[in-house]
């Protein structure tokens, strides 16, 4: 199965940007991340802790009557990479359908060479949201 | 009491009244390094431990010829005194301070509180990026006396002589092997080094403001575990650089003569064939 268009669509504009546009535009997406509505802040209130120097992430997420998935994020801005990175999943796949996500390989984002600009560490915590993404939608999509 | 180098430290007033004084440079080390470019002091440089401070193919830091680049492109003299700061109650600073002095700049501070008090202060943030003239600094051979290879960790933990293992206590206890999510940074086996004491290095700052805890705080935390001032201590993390903040205290807060940081760390450590492991689950 095809990446979803959209997410194909970021994954390609990466692709072709050298290192400086790609953190700048890893900034875009951190800056107008839109912020958590109010119906999730007691789910994120009640969210367990995170050891010392991990980046809260907070993702919730809700299934439209056509099946489509939208997602939801709340991260610090004292953590703009991990909100970038963040956004950019769930910009790329909002509105994908349960199994549109669940095929997403692991490695979808190599093209991007995001590693010019981030380190190894981000992109490992990269493929920890898609998973954590991707259990999250079963859950909603189950429901 | 007070801390034993009060020098090493410098406030964020004396920041702010020293950002045109050319005899002295800003520099901001950040776990997240786009921070910087959101906003950082005005007039401050930025080191970024990914891609400035690593050697691009080897698990080293970068090279002495290198550090000399980095330092000269940053318009540092020998004289200049560097301060740092950052994210995450100055874990990234104490890292790029450790390594400034690993190769010889003697002349370093951390700015307590880093950027959390400074925007807590409701200090100014800027998005210009300084341009210095460049120099040609020269730097010192590596300092190995502030940085412990695996062979004399092991010698360490087989003397039973002090070890602060400084990660979360589930890292030490052999329940987890690395942070949820961080799954790179593992390695094949958990615990800790034996012998090794557990204080987490978020215990020596003070979590609303960033800034390093009290001198009798701090001494009661190490001495209270038997980490004291007469012998070697050796820190490590993961991959060594909250042991770097843990290094900065007891070297220049508490003034322990000997201390070195441990950079391989748990990464390696737990990776390492017939390395000795303590567990305590």
């Amino acid at each position: 199965m095809p990446l979803p268009s959209k997410l194909q669509e970021i994954v390609d504009d990466f692709a072709s940007m050298t290192r400086e546009e790609k953190l700048e535009t890893l900034i875009g997406y951190a800056e107008t991340m839109p912020p958590l509505p109010e119906r999730f802040k007691e789910q994120r209130a009640n969210m367990e802790a995170v050891p010392e120097c991990m980046t809260p992430v907070f993702l919730a997420a809700e299934k439209d009557t056509n099946g489509g998935i939208t997602y939801y994020l709340d991260i610090p801005p004292q953590s703009p990479t991990v909100r970038g990175l963040a956004s950019i999943l769930t910009t790329g796949l909002n509105g994908s359908t349960l199994e549109e996500i669940l095929s997403v390989p692991a490695d979808f984002f190599l093209p991007m060479k995001l590693d010019e600009a981030v380190s190894q560490q981000r992109l490992n915590g990269f493929m920890g949201v898609l998973a954590h993404m991707k259990k999250v939608a079963v859950q909603v999509g189950a429901g | 009491m007070s801390y034993v180098h009060p020098e090493y430290l410098v406030d964020t007033e004396w920041v702010a009244a020293h950002a045109n004084d050319p005899d002295v440079r800003v520099i901001e080390s950040d776990e997240d390094s786009l921070l910087y470019a959101i906003g950082h002091i005005p007039g401050a440089a930025q080191v970024d431990w990914f891609s400035t401070l690593q050697h691009p193919l080897r698990r080293d830091f970068l090279t002495k010829e290198k550090f000399e680049e980095v330092a000269s492109k940053l318009g540092i003299t020998n004289d200049t005194t560097v301060v740092f700061y950052g994210d995450k109650s100055n874990w990234f600073a104490c890292y790029a301070l450790w390594l400034f002095q690993y190769y010889g700049h003697e002349n370093v501070r951390i700015m307590n509180g880093g950027r959390l008090k400074w925007e807590q202060e409701n200090r100014p943030l800027v998005k210009d990026v300084p341009t210095f003239a460049e120099t040609k600094y020269k730097a010192k051979k590596a300092d190995k006396s502030i940085r412990a290879f695996r062979d004399e960790v092991l010698k360490q933990s087989k003397k039973k002589k002090p070890l602060v293992d400084v990660r979360s206590p589930k890292e030490y206890s052999g329940e987890l092997i690395s942070m949820p999510n961080y799954p790179q940074e593992g390695a094949t086996r958990g615990g800790h080094i034996p012998g090794a004491v557990s204080i987490p290095w978020a215990q020596a700052v003070n979590e609303a403001d960033a800034t390093f805890k009290t001198p009798e705080e701090l001494r009661a935390l190490y001495e209270g575990k038997g980490i004291n001032a007469d012998e070697e201590v050796i820190a490590y993390c993961r991959i060594g650089e909250r042991s770097s903040l843990t290094w900065f205290v007891l070297k220049y807060l508490l003034g322990y003569p000997d201390v070195k940081n441990y950079d391989g760390s748990w990464t390696e450590w737990g990776n390492l064939v017939d390395a000795p492991i303590e567990k305590s689950v």
